[in-house]
């Protein structure tokens, strides 16, 4: 009885590790957002709470894609601050270093925390507030930098352009031209190190033309998968997604297509190694070797007699339990209803009601007939409007926000 | 007895605790769910400008404004009127800074009781007047107190600009805030008043974030 019991207690102890939220991603890329919204809610209200950076995250993209900004940004607002948080408890540390790395609170990659960075800068804009919408792009920029390595850190143009536009918008010219220059050296960079962007992108080429800023969030985004001989390792895998563009009507009229702004495959696989990266692969050496060690021990122990051959049997023991309990595996959660890459059209539209069509293209220019959109837009005498569409069949709406 | 050829149950028994004690501390840990005080150091962490910041701002802004008594200068019989603006964030966190000039709202009210006007300038409450001496103009609602007067005017305008200056290096991260207020009087334009607020922090990320 007291042996079952020590078990059970070792069986908790191995069950603090937290695994991904359950997103029906099946609903998701079927446009039945609404579904795994109500997935999402569920899972906020009685899910572990070290998952909650990224259930608000995806419940905040649900929320924009039914047209509903203000709990949009309530989401994403939150979220941001459990990620950009740098402090842990001490417990937190220890758990996931000893045990479970997935024990700890999900805080994402950086290009998930830059990823963050641009919903919740979208949902200040539209609340009209550019200042904090910068400041949260600022933030974005300052997560990018701390990819481990070190050519790729702060090399998402999508932050820095946006900041630019934003920084205009305070009417701060000077902060905007040094944005967009940064935009254009991190466009070009990546462009040369095998993202989809494009080197002569149009948008960054020209940072501030436009009125109408229309972003697109095309297939979807990598899965964080578990590699190596005890999953110690972290790997992205591309997820297969046909939509790879998006071409523009206004009125009846071709208005362009849109080009790559930010390619979320590579930002996420451009992020380096971690530090935990390190100790997982100590901790698999660690566990291979107690394993040994403490076979080696029992086997001992049956040669001796008294005393040593209990002490042997008991370190032995011990050595064999926590190698079988060091748990080694990566921690893979991830963001998995991201896109596979923004990608942004701006032009210039006159002042009124338009109806805009968009068509999203694979990989070859065809069109996807199931992907179409129609929206009904207001463009305003003055300002900017920004509008997101996602490649996601039945997301027509009548109205933006 | 023995459990295994050569083991003993004492002896599986004590290695079974002794793995024990080597994963206690990984146990899963409990919530908190406490009130603590506005002024109390922030358990949460981050870089950030918290609410003994805020606190901090308003209230020393408020004391160097009326130390100042530049809003206290005005003839027998007059009152001084005030509005205030949003900050307007330059930094890198976003933050509602509406809440930093309502608190500062608050304790002008408070150090200067009625000797000083604070105003509503805000959209809202312009459509809201607007909208109610409409009604009361053309009879759809009672004036209740009979009286009419035009909108107020403003003597003073308070606004302000928060900034920082955040650098980064690997696993640590300093953020230096500067908050700055400054009192300007709108017939003149002059800059009666300036004060600022600063903040550092200093952060070290976390092994297991790394």
């Amino acid at each position: 009885m007291r042996l079952f019991a020590a078990f059970a207690c070792i069986a908790l102890l191995g069950a603090c590790a937290i695994g991904m939220p359950r997103v029906p991603m099946h609903r998701f890329v079927g446009g039945d957002v609404a579904a795994v919204a109500d997935a999402m809610t569920e899972e906020l209200a009685n899910g572990p709470r070290e998952n909650e950076a990224l259930v608000r995250n995806i419940l905040g993209q649900c929320e924009l894609m039914l047209g509903n900004t203000s709990a949009a940004f309530g989401h994403f607002d939150i979220a941001g601050r459990i990620m950009g948080n740098w402090s842990t408890s001490g417990g937190e540390e220890f758990a996931a270093i000893v045990g479970s790395e997935s024990s700890k609170h999900y805080r994402g990659d950086p290009y998930e925390k830059g990823m963050n960075a641009f919903y919740l800068a979208l949902t200040y804009l539209w609340r009209g507030e550019p200042d904090n919408a910068r400041a949260a792009l600022k933030r974005g920029i300052l997560a990018d930098a701390e990819v481990a390595d070190e050519r790729f850190q702060a090399d998402n143009p999508l932050l820095f352009w946006m900041a630019g536009r934003m920084s205009l918008l305070m009417g701060l010219e000077e902060d905007a031209a040094s944005f967009f220059a940064e935009a254009q050296a991190a466009n070009a960079f990546v462009a040369a190190h095998g993202s989809l962007n494009d080197r002569e992108s149009v948008v960054i080429g020209a940072p501030a033309a436009g009125n109408v800023v229309l972003l697109f969030e095309c297939g979807m985004g990598p899965q964080k998968v578990s590699g190596g001989r005890y999953g110690e390792l972290a790997r992205f895998r591309p997820v297969g997604h046909p939509a790879a563009g998006a071409e523009v009507f206004l009125d009846g009229e071709p208005l362009g297509r849109s080009s790559v702004i930010s390619d979320v495959d590579y930002q996420a696989t451009t992020r380096g190694g971690t530090v935990m990266e390190g100790i997982r692969r100590g901790k698999a050496v660690f566990k291979q070797t107690a394993l040994v060690a403490g076979e080696t021990l029992l086997r001992v122990s049956a040669f001796k007699k008294g005393n040593k051959a209990e002490t042997a049997a008991i370190v032995g023991g011990a050595l064999i339990l926590l190698g079988l309990l060091t748990t080694t595996r990566a921690d893979v959660r991830h963001w998995p209803t991201l896109p596979g890459s923004v990608q942004a059209l701006c032009a210039d539209v006159p002042a009124g009601a338009h109806q805009l069509v968009i068509e999203f293209l694979d990989g070859g220019g065809r069109v996807l007939p199931e992907l179409r959109q129609e929206w009904s837009i207001d463009v305003p005498e003055a300002g900017e409007s920004w509008f997101l569409f996602r490649s996601l069949p039945g997301l027509d709406r009548t109205t933006t926000p | 007895m023995t459990v295994m050829p050569g083991i003993s149950r004492s002896v599986l028994s004590r290695s079974l605790l002794l793995a024990l004690l080597v994963l206690g501390a990984t146990a899963c840990r409990g919530t908190i769910d406490r009130r603590v005080s506005p002024d109390e150091p922030d358990p949460v962490g981050g870089a950030n400008l918290r609410s003994q910041d805020i606190r901090t701002m308003a209230d020393k802004a408020v004391r160097e404004i009326k130390a100042s008594g530049v809003l206290l200068r005005v003839p027998e019989g007059q009152t001084i009127s005030i509005f205030t603006q949003g900050l307007t964030n330059e930094s890198s966190d976003p933050i509602n800074s509406r809440m930093i000039t309502e608190k500062i709202e608050t304790e002008l009210l408070r150090a200067f009781g009625g000797d000083l006007i604070v105003l509503d300038r805000s959209p809202e409450a312009l459509e809201a007047v607007r909208k109610e001496r409409a009604a009361k103009r053309s009879g759809a609602v009672a004036n209740t107190s009979g009286r009419t007067s035009p909108v107020l005017g403003a003597d003073f305008l308070l606004k302000g600009k928060i900034q920082d200056r955040v650098l980064q290096a690997r696993d640590r991260k300093s953020a230096y805030y500067l908050v700055t207020f400054e009192l300007t009087d709108l017939e003149s334009s002059r800059k009666y008043w300036k004060g600022d607020y600063e903040a550092k922090f200093d952060s070290e990320k976390s092994v297991i974030a790394r």
